[in-house]
């Protein structure tokens, strides 16, 4: 076993928690600590998750990155026994110990103060003359423990690895539920994002560890006084890349109003969705399209509304206004490699299916005007509808406006008024 | 929380963005281009600039354009669809990863039909087209009509005149969206280089749609053309091209109303 020891501040309960479950992308064995003095430990077993990480190296620049990002100040140590990581990071000793006798071998020269003892069994061993951890460790276990307690001798057969050290491992949830409380009320949704982008980074290693996406999320904005505000953040594809999360949150809160200060933060995931798995070779030009396509929508849809992006069809009716249909835009299939119609091919289905032109922007109401003076095409009768009560007879044409536009216009046939429905742009 | 954490934020928008790998373009998009993307090679440079058609540079630019290194970056460009107008515009065609203005006279002129053959190719390649604030409703069935496949069109409604540019800068900024068209309410240099820089990012065509008056604004797009209705199809004047110069033709766009 081999173990990464992250050394940090005092910190609220909260963000030790979502920080051990940020932890966990690298490792399932991950255990906390907080000290007396509210000191907090974290300590990964990366002896197991080495090959999938690169070397204990790389993996402690990624951890060390990823501390850093999130604004904590950290010290790491890298031993096979976690008390001996735990020393040699708060002796700020970068190189990993990958052995008991390598781990051996560093303690030797360190200070006995560097030992996680109480101060008067520190103040006992000063004054029994010793002053290096590597003298310490040359007695025997029994000496050791006849003189100094047995808890001083527990303590040193586990950080040489004589003896194992029973650790709690943190278990992931079922569901990711984190939240942390601010000191000074936030007003302004900017202050926010620091905050969740740590609840974000501890939502990334908890669906990483378990291997799985959000679909959906919730951010929780409370307010010391009134209802919680909820807001529901929601991607097309599931994803678990916190950056990505982020960008949303941060186009929903940009579009978002406080009219109460925030107390508090809390991010929900409740639904888990299977990740999607990379697409082969063949197809990952489309499926790097649609991912990237995928954020665009996703982005839109945070910052302006699920129903800003739409799509259309065209719907097979003689009625102008009935002869097309909108709904919500979702990605074609990423896999489904683009279909060239060749312009004949194109023309040839067009003349089967005999559709009438038509203009390309069509007015949402058709706009009453006089009778036009210029009328350059027409009329097609278009005569439908008596059988569901919207009933049309209208006799279209083309006809000429201002600046030389051509319109779509009908004369209703039971009024006789003339409308324009459209515009050949 | 306090302030120095809020710092350092800002900047995940610009990596987010960055970090996304060049291999944007798929095999479909090249057949599409008619001039290479990146780096020409030296043959091609020549024969481009000692092509009898394309003498469009006097000597005093070529040498203003040589300090610049502008004219060693040759713009790649998206087909129009018209022969005649290819033929007057730097590149052959709709810059691409640039900024195009169009500013027609009225409305229902013709002014989109001039687009769609363009379109029409970029959405069988499977790009997406972004339709940012449409003053009316595109028509499905007269899309369908010229060919268009529809299932790569997004129409994009923005409340505001600043999140229409913002969307249209994000769909911009998406290589995986061919062509952004947009109908900004109000627009100024600030906002067209803006839009100019993401069209570079995400290598996609922008077109913005513009009220007439705006000719007389100064503009970094690097192509600039009014429109207006002809008896026989659609007058464009071009205002100002990137690397060509300025020029007026007739198209004649494929509908049968404009014949």
């Amino acid at each position: 076993m081999l173990w990464l020891c992250i050394l940090l501040p005092p910190l609220a309960p909260d963000a030790l928690e979502t920080l051990a479950l940020w932890a966990m992308q690298w490792s399932s064995q991950v255990s906390r600590r907080v000290d007396a003095d509210g000191a907090a430990t974290l300590w990964l077993e990366i002896g197991a998750s080495r090959q999938l990480f690169g070397d204990h190296d790389a993996l402690r620049v990624h951890v060390a990155t990823g501390l850093a990002q999130l604004g904590y100040a950290h010290q790491l140590g890298i031993a096979p026994t976690p008390q001996g990581a735990a020393l040699l990071a708060r002796a700020g000793i970068a190189s990993a110990a990958l052995t008991r006798a390598q781990l051996l071998q560093r303690l030797e020269p360190l200070p006995l103060a560097l030992l996680a003892l109480p101060g008067e069994q520190l103040a006992a061993l000063h004054s029994a003359g010793l002053r290096r951890i590597g003298e310490l460790l040359a007695l025997p276990a029994a000496s050791i423990a006849r003189r100094f307690g047995p808890d001083a001798s527990r303590y040193l057969q586990r950080l040489s690895g004589a003896a194992h050290e029973p650790l709690r491992y943190v278990r992931p949830p079922a569901r990711f539920d984190n939240r942390c409380e601010f000191d000074e009320a936030i007003t302004d949704t900017t202050a926010l994002l620091f905050p969740l982008r740590r609840l974000l980074a501890g939502l990334e290693g908890f669906l990483r560890a378990r291997d799985r996406a959000v679909q959906r999320y919730t951010l929780r904005l409370e307010h010391r006084h009134g209802a919680t505000t909820r807001l529901v953040i929601g991607l097309a594809r599931p994803s678990r890349d916190a950056l990505q999360l982020q960008s949303l949150a941060r186009e929903r809160l940009a579009a978002t109003t406080l009219t109460t200060p925030v107390h508090g933060l809390g991010v929900e995931a409740h639904e888990l969705a299977q990740p999607l798995l990379q697409q082969g070779e063949l197809f990952a030009c489309a499926a790097q399209h649609s991912e990237q396509l995928q954020q665009v929508l996703d982005r839109l849809a945070a910052r302006l509304g699920a129903g800003a992006v739409q799509a259309l069809d065209s719907v097979a009716e003689h009625r102008p206004e009935r002869a097309w249909h909108m709904h919500a835009a979702q990605l074609a299939a990423p896999a489904t490699l683009p279909i060239t119609l060749p312009d004949d091919a194109a023309r040839a289905l067009r003349a089967a299916a005999m559709a009438p032109e038509r203009p390309c922007w069509l007015l949402p109401e058709p706009q009453p005007i006089d009778m036009p003076r210029l009328l350059l095409a027409g009329p097609e009768r278009i005569e439908s509808g008596w059988w569901d009560g919207a009933d049309v007879a209208r006799d279209y044409y083309l006809a000429r406006g201002a600046h030389g536009a051509r319109l779509w216009v009908f004369r209703d046939l039971r009024s006789g008024a003339w409308y324009v429905h459209g515009l050949w742009a | 929380m306090t302030s120095r954490m809020v710092c350092g934020l800002g900047t995940e928008e610009a990596v987010h963005f960055s970090s996304l790998p060049d291999t944007r373009f798929g095999k479909m998009d090249s057949l599409l281009r008619a001039q290479p993307t990146a780096r020409p090679d030296r043959d091609e440079l020549r024969r481009l600039l000692d092509a009898e058609e394309i003498p469009r540079f006097s000597k005093a630019s070529i040498g203003e354009r040589r300090k610049t290194g502008d004219l060693l970056r040759i713009q790649p460009a998206l087909p129009t669809g018209f022969t005649e107008f290819d033929a007057v515009l730097p590149g052959g065609g709709w810059p691409v990863g640039a900024i195009t203005e169009l500013m027609p006279e009225a409305r229902g002129i013709g002014e989109l039909s001039l687009l769609l053959p363009a379109l029409v190719q970029l959405s069988h390649a499977g790009r997406y087209l972004a339709w940012i604030a449409p003053p009316c409703l595109p028509y499905p069935p007269a899309l369908e009509w010229h060919g268009l496949a529809l299932d790569r069109l997004l129409l994009v409604r923005a409340p505001d005149a600043r999140a229409v540019l913002w969307a249209t800068e994000q769909a911009l900024r998406c290589p995986a969206i061919g062509a952004v068209l947009a109908w900004p309410a109000t627009l100024d240099d600030r906002h067209v280089r803006r839009l100019q820089l993401a069209a570079e990012a995400g290598g996609s065509c922008g077109l913005l749609y513009r009220p007439p008056e705006a000719v007389r604004q100064h503009s970094p797009a690097a192509l600039r053309l009014r429109l207006k209705a002809h008896d026989a199809g659609l007058h464009i004047e071009i205002h100002k091209a990137r690397g060509g110069r300025a020029h007026a033709l007739v198209v004649h766009p494929a509908a049968a109303a404009c014949a």
